[in-house]
């Protein structure tokens, strides 16, 4: 829709929490290609966090920003404590320069209390019903950007071609208001270079034809990336027509377009130890107040096609799922960034 | 959502800096991968090389597609790979030859020359020789090195006439269940063959953590059909995508695998022709003593591996064939008694069926329910489906073995699989780890000279015997030949850590505590320690003996001081004081690094030519190029080996030392030690050895004929076309497809081609003495012993999600993935009652040690349960006492028995394990 009445395109993401596990790859993969220059140490511009739980920043999800019946609200940019990580440690002391106290490795000076992956795996529920479900964070390329809006410097902007939001970090002057706006807390302070950073949406390997380094190192094949007003591909069909892929948090009004497909859980037991196969063991509102009201329809979905396929049926919906060849994950990207010879 | 939310501006078309566009760019691109441990592993990667630099890794992702229908393999990848590159400059990182100043464990080092730490190391090792002899020269055997490192180390301790401690009871990754079963615990499916499943069980696994490469194979086989159930005390990270969780109590696991056993026969659901065919449960067993009923006991001039089937056609006892699992015109009965004439009289017989089927009474569901903690109506309910699904027991690296019963569990588990059809068929079995399959690699040991025309000689010969002992025995296989070849050369290389430990380590106060072994241990430990020794049945394995004191420890791959169960605090105490000379080469500073009196630094990835782990998990060879060159002094580890072989051979030149003899009295000569090792100059250049290694093991035709160094430079990686000539390989029993996924025990269901075990089938009775005394002639369950002492909590573990093993522990990048040090998961009302709150830290204690380590609470901890993932190295803890201080490292008495069928050892297979789970711990704020 946004091509036809705006003549733009916006790039979207699916992340399947279904088949996410935690593992930070694309965290990792994402921190080792874009944040290892001066002031980024401690930036995790793509963050896994386990669900129920604090987040990244901790607590983000109070911190404010985005919209509320359009007008922005007014949020606090995170502290470089609320995120917490860029640890140093004692390697040389423990290891080279003499130990024989045998001090054990750690974080060098102050103790941290926070760090971008806290709280995992610590989770919600009463034993046995406890829960969790892993949740990959990056910028969400909102349509409605806050950060873009809240700039005073006209240094941030929405992308034509792709919808990507990016940061003109010549003209950025460290004001923060735009971590103040955006309601995900996904932009991050520099402190040498007093300027803020966030997600660049990989646009150098986009511009090639490749797809993002979280997307496509995600060992887990969960994250889609694609054009939303690609009929044929799987962002549309996942998003607009199965409508099990959700955004995160749309009461934010950003109109992100990142966007989740809802966490199944075990089934929860009743308390005389007897499985309760209709249950759920997640909370649905839970679940609502972390993907709006339409996660339920799409949580009866997938439900609905996980038992077709049990009883061998066919399931268009599991079959893109499965993803029976990866590059389906990012049709449009699949190109082999070792195919591309530099100048 | 209001639906009048204004869009933001999209009129401009900017792009990011150009720095972001240079951070990106690179000069060259190498095939990568991490040819470590991180088993199964094996993931194509690129590296991409920047100004001499490596600057960063990403999947290949260059799979094809196997099979139609089933998912590809791309990308394969984990954390700790997407971040190997910053391990290259990594602050743990060893750069130079150092040695101690100080006393161990000081911490404190001076750089030294190659020369000098290869002079001392080599004078070191022919002091030992001379004082002691060769045996006292030990090098434990971690498998965190890639191939080349392992020939190395290999080759270098052979010719030394040293002793390298089995790895997998140093591990304890040997699953002795299986072992006692199928005489082998390694078959291996790959990982796409998960995708058939119907019903995925992660029981003693947490694949979340471990399997990251693999997992999307089990989330995608559930939107498949296939339902993944995840049986474990916790609701952990592998709970989370399951469809249902069973918290099963801990240590109870084989009464919940019995139970489902029970209602699969009550209910009628039994696979009657798989059940007799593959397994010894239709045989006869003598009601009074527990023993098969054997064609010795019938005649004189009869076989005691012979046994009987009841033929209810003739109605008569029948020789059960040996050459075939299949019965012909044979009818097996499945339940007895019967009565036959032997030698001594009618006896009364019944069937290993009919026997089991009297000890599952006790399984009831109500009752086993009491056990377990698991609804009864569950428990019927999952047995059911397993009775009629596809089933598969956890895809890899299964760690019931690591607890005291794993031996029974694993039992039980596979009697549920053989009543229930479910192994040689695709999405079905159940797996530990398999490897080895990488003949070239196994040829090189046995190699003086270039060129294929001695491998051909070799396969030639090895041919030739084949066709001969088929010839003479006509009921033998490939599989039982190559695997009995293997149960009855002498031990080379690997010796059973066992004897070691007991004698030299330490661990003799520990194994002699009755209290902290099962009830069923009738006499004291140590009695059967010797009688096993005393009659031979370790023979030759059973080194070093009590006149030859270890003098030299050579760590390469490992981090004895952190993994071995029992503790570093035991070992420092009762080993180290022993060792003259201590030596570790390492990428990185370990624990045993830290306590030792040379490191010498090596090789990491990428720096070096390297092969993932030869494994059917993932059916490819897998290549990691040299990209850059090592910083620093350090070098490639066969290269160090080298060097202290030249500097040994020299040194042994200048002192006179003489030839000497092994205990089992083979013949070294250091004088001649670089000779051996390199075979008189042939294999000084890695590139060459490497092209043999591929030349060699396209010979056996596993590998496209074509393969070489250069070949494989421009692929990557191969599939296998055939697993190869070793034991292992052959042991998995199933010929490969280009186009199919892998499924081990093929050959046993559609071809029935019989088992490598005393009965020649899957063997659920073992009807050895020292079994039938204990109550363990068949499946059942028992609860855990109290390890550890009289204590609330039990201990649980498994790998960390962090590092492999604690080889990336250290790293700030991984370090920063969770909370930077180490920690426990305790259950938050059992944290409530101790007063303890989140990151608090605690005393985990008991009679056995102590650590200390921070506390992260989750609901999800079983009450009563603390876990403590593993990986850890000792000094991120507190006075650098790690939770392997508190785990006795038990051993299970009968794993020493012998004298019996398939019980003999061989390297990685049958031999006693210590194990951890189950510990008992108290825990207080610290
Ligand atoms: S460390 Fe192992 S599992 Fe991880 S990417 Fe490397 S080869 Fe794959």
């Amino acid at each position: 829709m946004s091509a036809s009445t705006t003549g733009t395109r916006q790039i979207a993401m699916v992340l399947d929490l279904n088949k996410c596990i935690g593992c930070q790859t694309c965290a990792v993969a994402c921190k080792s290609l874009w944040c290892k220059d001066e002031g980024t140490d401690y930036q995790w511009w793509c963050t896994v966090n386990t669900m129920p739980g604090r987040g990244t920043p901790k607590d983000y999800e109070e911190m404010g920003g985005g919209y509320k019946d359009s007008i922005p609200v007014r949020g606090i940019a995170p502290s470089r404590e609320d995120f917490g990580g860029g640890w140093k440690f004692n390697h040389s002391e423990v290891f080279f320069d003499g130990n024989p106290e045998h001090k054990p490795l750690r974080v060098a000076g102050e103790q941290p209390q926070w760090g971008p992956n806290w709280d995992e795996d610590q989770g919600a529920g009463e034993y046995p019903n406890s829960y969790f479900y892993y949740m990959p964070r990056l910028c969400n390329f909102c349509t409605h950007a806050a950060c873009v809006d809240a700039c005073p410097r006209g240094a941030m902007a929405k992308r034509s071609s792709d919808g990507i939001v990016v940061r003109d970090e010549d003209r950025c002057r460290g004001y923060q208001f735009c971590a103040e706006a955006c309601p995900y807390k996904k932009i991050y302070f520099n402190y040498e270079l007093k300027i803020s950073q966030h997600c660049i949406g990989c646009i150098p390997r986009l511009e090639q034809g490749v797809a993002p380094a979280c997307a496509r190192q995600c060992p887990g094949r969960l994250v889609f990336v694609g054009y939303l007003d690609d009929e044929d591909g799987p962002i549309h069909k996942l998003v607009n027509e199965w409508k099990v892929a959700l955004p995160l948090h749309p009461e934010y009004e950003t109109l992100p377009n990142v966007y989740y497909i809802p966490p199944l859980a075990p089934a929860p037991f009743n308390e005389d130890g007897s499985v309760n196969e209709a249950g759920s063991r997640i909370p649905p509102e839970h679940l609502e107040s972390q993907f709006g009201p339409g996660v339920h329809d799409a949580i009866d979905t997938l439900k609905t096609e996980v038992e077709k396929a049990r009883s061998g049926e066919a399931s268009g919906l599991m079959d893109l799922l499965i993803a029976y060849n990866w590059q389906d994950l990012f049709p449009d990207f699949t190109r082999d960034p070792i195919d591309i010879t530099w100048d | 959502m209001a639906a009048d939310v204004t869009k933001t501006e999209t009129t401009s078309n900017p792009g990011v800096s150009k720095r972001y566009h240079d951070m990106w760019k690179w000069d060259e691109v190498y095939w990568a991968s991490h040819c470590i441990d991180c088993y199964p592993g094996n993931c194509p990667l690129r590296v991409y090389v920047k100004d001499g630099q490596v600057v960063r890794e990403e999947p290949a992702g260059a799979f094809k597609t196997v099979q139609e229908g089933v998912p590809d393999m791309n990308p394969m990848g984990c954390q700790k790979g997407a971040g190997w590159t910053r391990l290259l400059s990594a602050d743990e990182r060893v750069l130079h030859p150092l040695r101690r100043v100080g006393e161990r464990g000081d911490g404190k080092w001076e750089e030294i020359s190659w020369d000098e730490a290869t002079t001392e190391v080599a004078d070191s090792i022919l002091d030992a020789i001379e004082e002691v002899g060769p045996e006292s020269i030990v090098a434990p055997s971690g498998c965190n090195i890639g191939p080349l490192a392992l020939v190395g180390r290999g080759k270098f301790m052979g010719n030394l006439g040293g002793i390298t401690l089995d790895l997998n009871a140093e591990m304890n990754d040997f699953s002795a269940g299986l072992y006692m079963t199928w005489g082998t615990f390694d078959p291996v499916s790959s990982i796409d063959d998960w995708f058939h499943s119907e019903i995925f069980l992660i029981w003693f696994g947490n694949p979340v953590y471990n399997r990251i490469p693999h997992y999307h194979f089990i989330s995608e086989a559930r939107y498949h059909g296939c339902e993944v159930i995840n049986i474990a005390p916790d609701v952990g990270p592998s709970a989370s995508h399951a469809d249902y969780h069973m918290p099963v109590r801990p240590g109870s696991d084989a009464a919940f695998a019995l139970s489902m056993c029970k209602v699969v026969i009550d209910e009628g659901l039994i696979d009657e022709k798989f059940a007799t065919e593959q397994t010894d449960l239709a045989l006869l067993v003598n009601t009074k003593t527990n023993k098969y009923l054997r064609e010795s006991d019938v005649t004189e001039e009869g076989s005691s591996r012979q046994f009987y089937a009841w033929d209810a056609r003739s109605g008569q006892a029948v020789l059960a064939p040996r050459g075939t699992l299949f019965w012909g015109d044979v009818e097996p009965a499945l339940e007895g008694p019967f009565t036959v004439d032997t030698k001594d009289g009618p006896v009364e017989v019944t069937t290993v069926f009919s026997l089991m089927r009297e000890r599952l009474e006790d399984y009831e569901p109500e009752k086993a329910a009491e056990i377990c903690g698991i609804d009864a109506d569950a428990i019927r309910s999952l047995a059911r489906k397993i009775a009629t699904k596809r089933t598969n027991i956890l895809g890899s690296l299964n760690n019931a073995s690591k607890h005291y019963h794993g031996d029974l569990i694993e039992r039980s588990q596979i009697l549920l699989l053989a009543l229930t059809g479910n192994w040689g068929k695709h999405g079905t079995g159940m797996r530990s780890w398999g490897s080895g399959f990488l003949d070239g690699m196994l040829a090189f040991f046995l190699k003086s000279k270039r060129g294929p025309e001695l491998t051909g000689n070799m396969l030639d010969m090895a041919e030739a015997m084949m066709q001969m002992t088929l010839q003479n025995d006509p009921t033998l296989t490939r599989k039982i030949v190559s695997v009995e070849q293997s149960r009855n050369s002498e031990p080379m290389g690997f010796v059973p850590p066992v004897f070691f430990w007991y004698r030299f380590a330490g661990y003799k106060e520990a194994w002699d505590n009755a209290d902290w072994h099962d009830p069923s241990m009738k006499r004291p430990f140590e009695e059967y320690f010797n009688e096993a020794v005393e009659k031979g049945w370790w023979r030759g394995a059973d080194v070093p003996h009590e006149d030859s004191p270890p003098r030299v420890l050579i760590e390469c791959g490992g981090n004895v001081l952190r993994r071995t169960r029992g503790g570093s605090k035991r070992l420092l105490e009762h080993l180290w004081p022993q060792l003259k000379k201590i030596v570790t080469i390492d990428v990185r500073m370990s624990a045993t690094a830290l306590h030792s009196d040379i490191v010498l630094p090596a090789a990491q990835q990428y720096e070096k030519l390297g092969f993932g782990i030869p494994s059917s998990h993932v059916m490819n060879l897998t290549f990691c190029d040299k990209a850059v060159d090592p910083p620093g002094e350090a070098l490639q580890e066969w290269e160090i080996f080298r060097r202290i072989a030249e500097k040994v051979e020299e040194r042994a030149k200048e002192r006179g030392v003489e030839p000497y003899k092994d205990s089992r009295n083979r013949t070294y000569d250091p004088k001649t030690l670089h000779e051996t090792f390199t075979s008189s100059g042939e294999w000084l250049d890695q590139e060459v050895i490497f092209d043999e290694m591929l030349r060699d093991t396209a010979m056996v035709g596993t590998i496209p004929e074509n393969a070489s160094l250069e070949d494989l430079r421009e692929k990557g990686f191969y599939r296998w076309q055939g697993l190869g000539l070793s034991a292992r390989a052959v042991a998995q029993a199933t010929d490969p497809q280009p186009d199919e996924t892998f499924v081990p025990f093929r050959k046993h269901v559609e071809e029935g081609e019989p088992y490598p075990t005393l009965c020649r089938r899957s063997q659920f009775l073992i009807d050895h003495d020292w079994f039938i005394e204990a109550d363990e002639h068949l499946p059942i369950h028992k609860e855990p012993p109290g390890i550890g002492g009289d204590y609330p909590f039990q201990v649980s573990s498994g790998h960390n999600r962090w590092s492999i093993h604690s080889l990336n522990t250290a790293n700030d990048l991984m370090l920063e993935t969770h909370r930077g040090e180490p920690h426990v998961v305790v259950n938050d009302h059992d944290a409530e009652k101790l007063g303890i709150e989140d990151h608090d830290l605690v005393r985990v204690f008991n009679d056995a040690g102590e650590f200390k380590v921070r506390v992260k609470i989750s609901s999800g901890a079983c009450p009563g349960q603390v876990v403590m993932y593993n990986g850890f190295d000792n000094y991120q803890f507190p006075d650098w006492a790690g939770p392997n201080d508190a785990e006795p490292g038990m051993i299970k008495w009968l794993h020493l028995a012998g004298g019996y069928g398939h019980f003999k050892y061989w390297a990685t297979e049958w031999q006693p394990c210590p194990v951890m789970r189950n510990t008992r711990v108290g825990i207080e704020k610290a």
